[in-house]
């Protein structure tokens, strides 16, 4: 082998194979990374800073603009740190409904996943079909919320609009036709040759600094370690189904997309069993007049699992009808950045991208 | 793991049994979707429906929504005749506009494709510009998904058996929760403002009340109402009718969050302390009123302020005129009068009790050594009901038995009485008479929905007891042998619809019927005195039809006598109005005298 | 409350190592606050005695009126299952604070962040100045007196054509003849 000189190289900022704009800078010698240095700041439009100059309603036609991928975690996360704060309670029917929303969330956004997983590793194909059949889930969420991707529809105290039975009808059918495309879907990636080549051994998180590190969500579960919001903080109605939450050993590329192909069951599970254990009743907890609200003084921290990992708000009240800080941690922060240096030097270039979309890098999330 | 794993590489190929399939995409532009019914497009807006509140250009995120002025929508009152116009390049349809929209007129619709090379087109008016879109409404908000506040927070109140054995008040007033929870449902537009008398600053109000500010919300409330505590009771709200909370709801409880406001302030010294007035030096000008009612004392005490020397004139013992004596106690307490008045006189308003103009005082005295004359005198003398035997005892005109009652007197109204009328005035008769163990019955002309009396007065009434007998209108006075009362005839009528107007009743031959009763209460209005005006006046000042005419400063036709209140013909006969009028006459007081 | 055995316990062992004030917010959530200078001391007794070996997050509260800035770690125990929120104030004038990205990597990235939009500096703190902002030479934009709209009416193009936007509250006052007071112009509608 030819010993090369060292070189600095700019991946992005364009999209490297990830949803948002974002540049590594990059040490190389050949085609090995030696350091990796993450520039952010493409995608900060001071969201943070303009929630605090709205009311607490209005906060929501930005916070689902955190992550395009995820926007309703943000929305749930952010509704139940005001419910905190606000001693609101949540009618059973409306934290079922936003447990199906979420799950929906999760899937459409591991479809996304698939789609870029497979894409960055060359498999375009797939890409296509889980593109394509994620519009059926944003057909439900059409119906359901009157948006496609950004719904706004999980707010403090309920949720928007209530569920019809024709509605849920569709979203099982949809279950059905899933399960079966998944199906599909792991026989050109989980029994493709190129992929298993691509993913096994590459991008290894270890697993005695993968806690310490920040790291949530299926990288950390791809580590053996079991550790899922759901499970650990039960949220909404979480504790009242059943559910796994499924681990893989290694820690690379090929753990974590196990994991993920697990958990895509899992949440067709938990749809089927929260549509069948929705109660009647209320789905909303009506809040006073949004420009009057005033939400005690207080300071509260809400947690949710997005497909990413866990996402954290800190949420601060003054006792105003504006919220004085609100501010929005996601599974990207330390993926994204800490953990991202870390674990790229000795990796080769084409495989960033492919690292980044597994450990589920989304840079508005970084930067809101 | 050997080199050549052949399942890896064949596997994939199962992805070829694909190809056989029908794709799950449409041919565009020969195939489209429709949009879900639920679906967040473009804006519409029904300009008919739409009050012009701009509820949602305040909610709007973006900053997308102005309220402009089209010109072509009539103005009337309740609507601002401005509508939204809609920055499209701003607006992220989160539709939070159509959740806060009072009337439900603003939706989103299904269409959802706009291109256009001016940016400047991104700027329209839904409804004007899409006309079309009117049956393609998707996104629409009802009663209940709009997160507008429409249940009005009960007002708890003493119960109907428990009201009728005294004269406690009814109204037990908001806690204070309950009023923050009141005030929060304000919407703060300002449509109210323009339809009551005297312009009151109610969105600023009730915002100070619902953000805990209620010495604020009383200081805005003295700005132009000196009293408060009676509007915050007896008022007439015609605010209320035109909330824009009404339209879908109850409206806001404007009058009830006055009295809270006016209750954190139980001593005259607490309402000096927090209304702070500011008096101004001595103008060495001097202003005479006659008639201490709401008009009189409202133009004594903002000309007070101004430096003026004032001095009111008044008949009968105390002030307060018709809130005085013609409405009873249980609605309106003594005490809640007499602090009003003595704080009046605390900012050196002078009131002369007992003095009848034009018999312990004459008219040409007062209008000699004032500067200026204020006349606010009410109505006094009764309407006759028109019917024969009228005349017998035991028939008393409403004002009458009010004020003899609020006088501390006495009147036997005996077992059964009969009210004959449907204004307040009626209602307040027929339920004193209740108080007093009487069994009474309301006997109107037209619908109970005619009633011009309050909805709440008149349900009070049926709480306690009274009965009501729509369309029935009387015909005569049955006698005992004594030439007592000892019944009342009346018809019944049916209503017949008429061009331009509200329906008329018309009797129904053959359907009369007799009320046995020992008392006969007429309430079917009131006109003013004006013996104790001398002719030389009374020819200056133009009188017609029984009211006194005056221009908007509340000027007759002597420019140096000022007159208001239900003697004067502008406006409602309500004390709101009477308010106005004293408020209206201090600035033409202060024109003829300063030249401001 | 008897029930919460496991956040008492965890106070307490707190109290007993540091001179700090802390309470049981409710289940699965403790507060301590405590001096700047502790506040390294008690993470790392924290992290390593008490398995708090998670940083879930940091933030940072401009509290203007008191002229102070509030830092907020918050870790947690997977073990446990508790959220330890450790909480510290410090002068808002020439504002900084122990860099603690040795105790926790990732703290690095919370910091930088926290130095660009608040101003605090970490001294020894290693990382690009800027985060998410290039070449920003205004106040740091997260602080309370930084004022966006102004910022944004200032620098950016206004596009003319929504001059004839009317207010209603003004629209209503001036058709009836009658003025806000103003005093009383501060409860009007928000614009």
């Amino acid at each position: 082998m030819i010993r090369e000189k060292e070189t600095t190289l700019y991946l992005g900022p364009q999209h490297p194979g990830i949803t948002g704009n974002m540049m590594v800078k990059l040490k190389v010698q050949g085609d090995t990374v030696v350091k990796a240095t993450t520039h952010v700041g493409y995608l900060h439009r001071a969201f943070e800073k303009l929630i605090e100059q709205r009311n607490w309603l209005n906060a929501f036609t930005l916070l689902c603009r955190f992550c395009v991928p995820e926007p309703d975690p943000m929305e749930l996360t952010y509704a139940r740190a005001v419910e905190e704060l606000d001693n609101r309670e949540v009618p059973e029917r409306a934290q079922y409904i936003r447990v199906i929303v979420m799950e929906l969330a999760r899937l459409q956004s591991f479809m996304l996943w698939y789609a870029g997983q497979a894409g960055s590793a060359g498999l375009y194909t797939l890409g296509q079909w889980s593109v394509g059949d994620r519009n059926y889930i944003l057909d439900l969420f059409e119906e359901l919320t009157g948006g496609r991707i950004y719904h706004m529809y999980i707010w403090p105290g309920g949720v928007r609009r209530d569920v019809t039975d024709t509605w849920k009808d569709k979203v099982l059918k949809t279950m059905d036709y899933l399960e079966k495309r998944q199906d599909d879907y792991n026989q050109l990636m989980f029994d493709n040759t190129i992929f298993q080549k691509r993913a096994k051994g590459v991008g290894i998180v270890p697993k005695d600094k993968a806690i310490e590190w920040g790291v949530v969500g299926p990288p950390l579960r791809g580590v053996g370690i079991k550790s899922d919001v759901r499970i650990d903080e039960p949220y909404e109605v979480y504790d009242k189904l059943d559910f796994e939450v499924p681990t893989a050993e290694g820690g690379d590329i090929w753990a974590r997309a196990l994991v993920r192909k697990e958990e895509f069951r899992q949440s067709i599970s938990i749809i089927r069993q929260a549509i069948e254990k929705m109660p009647k009743g209320d789905y909303y907890n009506k809040v006073p007049n949004p420009m009057k609200w005033v939400v005690p003084e207080g300071q509260a921290w809400a947690k949710t699992e997005s497909v990413r990992g866990e996402i954290g708000f800190y949420v601060v009240s003054n006792g105003t009808n504006k919220p004085y800080r609100v501010h929005a941690k996601g599974a990207a922060y330390t993926h994204g950045v800490t953990v991202l240096e870390k674990i790229l030097p000795g990796q080769n270039i084409a495989d960033i991208s492919f690292i980044m979309n597994s450990l589920g890098v989304c840079p508005p999330e970084i930067e809101r | 793991m050997s080199f050549i794993d052949l399942k890896g590489i064949l596997q994939p190929l199962g992805a070829l049994k694909q190809l056989g399939k029908k794709p799950h995409t449409i041919q565009f532009p020969a195939e489209s979707i429709e949009a879900s019914d639920n679906y967040r497009g473009l804006h519409f807006n029904d300009l008919d429906d739409c009050i012009g509140c701009g509820n949602c250009s305040t909610i709007c995120p973006n900053e997308a929504i102005d309220m402009i002025d089209l010109l072509n929508i009539k103005e009337k009152k309740g609507d601002s005749s401005l509508r939204p116009r809609i920055d499209n390049g701003r607006c992220c349809w989160c539709a939070l506009c159509v959740d806060v929209c009072p009337t439900g007129s603003l939706s989103l619709t299904k269409d959802y494709i706009f291109v256009t090379e001016d940016p400047n087109d991104f700027l329209w008016t839904p409804g004007i510009d899409n006309k079309d879109a009117a049956d393609k409404i998707s996104y629409t908000s009802d009663v209940s998904t709009s997160i507008s506040m429409y249940d009005r927070v009960p007002m708890r109140e003493l119960e109907g058996k428990e009201r009728v054995k005294s004269f406690a008040e009814v109204v037990l007033g908001y806690s204070e929760e309950e009023a923050r929870a009141e005030a929060q449902r304000c919407i703060s537009c300002g449509l109210c403002v323009e339809v009551c008398p005297e312009n009151m600053h109610i969105p600023e109000y009730i915002n100070a009340i619902a953000q805990a500010k209620d010495k604020d919300a009383l200081r805005i409330i003295y700005d132009n109402n000196p009293l408060p505590e009676m509007c915050g009771k007896v008022c007439t709200r015609l605010c209320e009718d035109v909330c824009a909370m009404q339209v879908r709801g109850d409206a806001v409880a404007i009058r009830w969050l006055k009295r809270y406001a006016t209750e954190t302030a139980p001593t005259v010294e607490l309402i000096k302390e927090i209304v702070d007035p500011q008096i101004e030096e001595p103008n060495g000008f001097s202003v005479g009123i006659v008639g201490a009612g709401p008009a009189g004392l409202t133009a004594a005490y903002y000309l007070a302020l101004k430096g003026y020397d004032v001095t009111i004139y008044e008949a009968q013992a105390h002030a307060g005129g018709m809130i005085m004596y013609g409405i009873p106690k249980y609605r309106f307490p003594l005490e809640s009068i007499d602090k009003q008045i003595q704080y009046m006189e605390s900012i050196g308003v002078k009131i002369k009790y007992n003095t009848k103009v034009g018999k312990d005082i004459s008219f040409k005295e007062i209008y000699n050594n004032n500067d200026a004359v204020f006349v606010g005198i009410g109505l006094q003398i009764p309407w006759n009901i028109g019917i024969k035997n009228e005349d017998s005892p035991g028939v008393i005109p409403a004002i009458d038995y009010l004020t003899i009652i609020n006088s501390d007197g006495k009147f036997d109204v005996g077992k059964k009485v009969a009210v004959i009328g449907g204004g307040n005035v009626a209602i307040d008769g027929a339920r004193v008479a209740a108080r007093y163990g009487a069994d009474v019955t309301i006997l109107y002309r037209r619908r109970v929905e005619d009633m011009p009396a309050d909805w709440e007065e008149i349900e009070g009434a049926e709480h306690e007891g009274v009965k009501i007998v729509p369309q029935a209108i009387p015909t005569k006075i049955i006698r005992n042998k004594e030439g007592k009362v000892k019944g009342v005839e009346y018809v019944m009528a049916k209503m017949v619809a008429q061009d331009g107007g509200r329906p008329r009743p018309v009797a129904i031959e053959g359907s009369e019927t007799i009320y046995e009763c020992d008392t006969v209460i007429g309430a079917i209005g009131q006109q003013a005195d004006f013996d104790w005006l001398p002719e030389n006046y009374k020819e200056k000042v133009i009188i017609e039809r029984g009211k006194i005419q005056v221009n908007n400063l509340r000027q007759t036709g002597d420019n140096k006598i000022f007159a208001g209140g239900d003697a004067v013909k502008f406006g409602n006969s309500d004390a709101i109005s009477a308010i106005a009028d004293g408020f209206n006459a201090v600035k033409g007081i202060d024109k003829l005298l300063l030249n401001k | 409350m008897t029930e919460l055995i496991k956040e008492q316990h965890l106070l307490d062992s707190l109290t007993s190592a540091f001179k700090i004030k802390g309470r049981v917010i409710r289940d699965r959530r403790v507060e301590v606050f405590a001096d700047k200078k502790m506040v390294s001391g008690i993470l790392l007794f924290a992290k390593k005695q008490l398995g708090f070996i998670h940083l879930a997050h940091m933030t940072c509260i401009d509290w203007i009126d008191e002229n102070k800035f509030e830092l907020i770690y918050t870790i947690w125990s997977p073990i446990e299952k508790i959220h330890l929120f450790v909480k510290t104030k410090i002068e808002r004038e020439n504002p900084e604070m122990e860099n603690i990205d040795s105790i926790w990597d990732q703290a690095n990235t919370y910091e930088r962040e926290i130095r660009e939009m608040f101003g605090i500096q970490f001294p020894g703190l290693i990382g690009e100045q800027d985060f998410a902002l290039e070449d920003w030479d205004e106040m740091p934009p997260m602080r309370k007196d930084f004022d966006t709209k102004k910022y944004a009416l200032e620098t950016y193009y206004q596009r003319p054509g929504r001059e004839d936007a009317k207010d209603v509250r003004e629209t209503i006052s001036e058709r009836s003849g009658t003025k806000v007071p103003d005093f009383a112009k501060k409860y009007s509608r928000e614009k």
